[in-house]
């Protein structure tokens, strides 16, 4: 299983299909540990459903599906940002709400085209073995624009996130800091569609920085873990789905592999952890002593 | 008026409008409990969580509502244990999990020789091939949600809104996971006609469109149920008169509902 692992790289277009999920990875990790941090999971979700319209329109009237995805994400960013500030209807309702009528929409047009069924499936789970290097220099290009958006902004994000009073108060505009993250992750979204497809990109955003969270508190740090956990996860992703395709003959496509292999991890490092703090806690009753450190964490 | 007539009155039509009615009714009922309780996102993800236990049961050959539902289950509790740890917050453990879920159904999907068809079909809802057994197994399955509600009306609407009374009187997280059992069973029996994404839609939107009218939740069931009914019968309607998909032209008549009550109720209100 071992010389697996690199093996599998050989062929050219794993190569490239192993870069573009390295560089997702970075740009995802960091805009996931702000998403974590603001409880926006939610949102993210929403951006993946709400860039389908946008792709199915663009597929019908023959336009560049990268250009539909970028349209309808800023659209949805900003129609998002509208209703989470505003106070009058319960906002999960209200996301659910838009989320299904543009993922109608895109429905809608997709149930007019002829090849119905392989479009929906390829919008959905992307095509991450055929990534040309045009769409690998997109991917560049989209990363280096949203890292830079969120680290210009990197300490009104987080002072945002823990404290909106204290933020409003001081004279940053709130709405503005959300819209930016918001329009953050749908350019991530925008970037990865194509390669990985919208269900990867929800568990490259999400999941490694839960799993950053679970190990440490500090928030460099957890935007480190974030970008290492989930380009384990990608590589260990396409090397299995390789292997398991070429070696064993199971068709086991690419993108859902890392996604699962990334929730895997995620429920390791929570049952580690929950053992962790059990044996400590064991251990300083055995010794008389109150467990340091993450007292919360032993009270829980 | 009377060639509408002719084309929905066909075995095939009569009970794809039979099971729209009752979908929405039902997804309006629970619905009003589920955006009372904010766990619309959670629904939405228990849509997606059900996902590889629909694949496992049409594997095995048995019911794939039972295999739906007892993914959806195993679900509602795994995210119910987790999110009460400190160090992670319920919205992030709901997210991780709809992702791990639905992509655990793909990979189980992609591995058997089914192709994507069955996937699209989860996704989308297929109404028109609705048969007989469907509406039965949605009838049951309503009557038994209905009772259920019926019967924990008054616990279920003060652990709604007074969580620390509701606590200190003793009732614990168990209504909280009630409705988010009913609301599996719901979505269930709601997908094989309008899909995941879509029956989510049903179970959020005429709760919504329902409260914008009233306060009461009883009179905000009975609207829901309505709304609902509504936008399934005006949907079905337009695919087959437009032939576009049924799923999606479900949801934007629900959609338009909610907007359209949203402009009316805000002018009736200002008067």
């Amino acid at each position: 299983m071992i010389p697996d692992l690199i093996d599998a790289f050989r062929p050219p277009f794993m190569q490239r299909a192993l870069l573009e999920v390295l560089i997702l990875s970075v740009v995802a990790g960091v805009v996931g540990v702000f998403v974590l941090l603001r409880r926006l999971a939610f949102v993210a979700d929403a951006l993946t459903h709400t860039v389908f319209p946008g792709v199915a329109i663009a597929f019908a009237w023959h336009e560049s599906l990268f250009g539909g995805a970028l349209v309808s994400a800023i659209l949805s960013a900003i129609a998002l940002t509208l209703v989470t500030s505003g106070r009058r209807v319960d906002h999960d309702a209200a996301l659910v709400a838009i989320i299904a009528s543009f993922f109608a929409v895109g429905v809608i047009v997709v149930s007019r085209s002829r090849s119905y069924t392989a479009d929906l499936t390829a919008l959905l789970f992307g095509r991450v073995l055929t990534v040309d290097r045009g769409e690998i220099a997109q991917t560049v290009v989209i990363g280096v624009v949203v890292l830079a958006l969120v680290g210009l902004f990197a300490k009104e994000l987080v002072m945002r996130a823990f404290d909106p009073d204290g933020a409003a108060a001081q004279g940053y505009p709130v709405w503005a800091l959300d819209l930016l993250l918001n329009i953050a992750i749908a350019l991530v979204v925008v970037a990865a569609l194509q390669a990985v497809g919208t269900l990867l990109v929800i568990t490259l955003i999400i999941t490694p920085a839960a799993i950053a969270r679970l190990l440490s508190a500090r928030i460099p740090v957890m935007i480190a873990i974030a970008c290492a956990a989930s380009a384990v996860g990608g590589w260990l992703g396409l090397a299995f789905s390789y292997d398991a395709s070429v070696n064993h003959g199971w068709r086991i496509a690419a993108g859902p592999a890392i996604a699962v292999g990334l929730t895997v991890m995620f429920l390791v490092v929570v049952v580690g952890k929950g053992g962790w703090t059990f044996l400590r806690g064991l251990r300083a009753r055995r010794v008389g002593k109150p467990v340091s450190g993450d007292s919360a964490a032993a009270g829980a | 008026m009377s060639a509408l007539w002719t084309t929905m009155n066909t075995p095939l039509l009569r009970r794809a409008l039979l099971e729209v009615v009752l979908v929405g009714a039902l997804g309006g009922v629970v619905g009003v409990h589920v955006v009372l309780r904010r766990q619309s996102f959670f629904t939405l993800a228990l849509s997606h969580a059900t996902f590889p236990g629909v694949v496992l049961a049409s594997v095995a050959g048995i019911s794939l509502f039972i295999g739906g539902l007892a993914f959806g289950i195993v679900f509602a509790v795994t995210v119910h244990l987790l999110s009460r740890r400190h160090d992670l917050d319920d919205t992030s453990v709901t997210g991780v999990l709809l992702a791990g879920t639905f992509a655990l159904g793909v990979v189980l999907q992609s591995a058997r020789a089914g192709g994507s068809k069955d996937l699209a079909a989860f996704l989308v809802g297929s109404v028109l091939t609705v048969n007989r057994g469907d509406i039965i197994v949605t009838t049951t399955a309503g009557l038994a949600v209905l009772f259920t509600i019926a019967l924990l009306n008054k616990e279920l609407i003060l652990t709604a809104f007074d969580r620390q009374y509701s606590a200190a009187l003793g009732y614990g997280g168990w209504l909280d996971l009630t409705v988010l059992l009913l609301a599996t069973i719901t979505l269930v029996v709601t997908i094989p006609a309008v899909g995941t994404i879509l029956s989510v839609e049903l179970v959020s939107v005429p709760a919504l469109t329902a409260r914008l009218w009233t306060d009461r939740v009883g009179h905000a069931m009975a609207l829901a149920a309505g709304f609902g009914a509504m936008s399934g019968v005006a949907g079905l309607v337009v695919s087959t008169q437009w032939r576009i998909a049924a799923g999606g032209a479900i949801a934007l008549a629900g959609t338009a509902l909610f907007v359209s009550s949203w402009v009316l109720s805000g002018q009736l209100k200002r008067r």
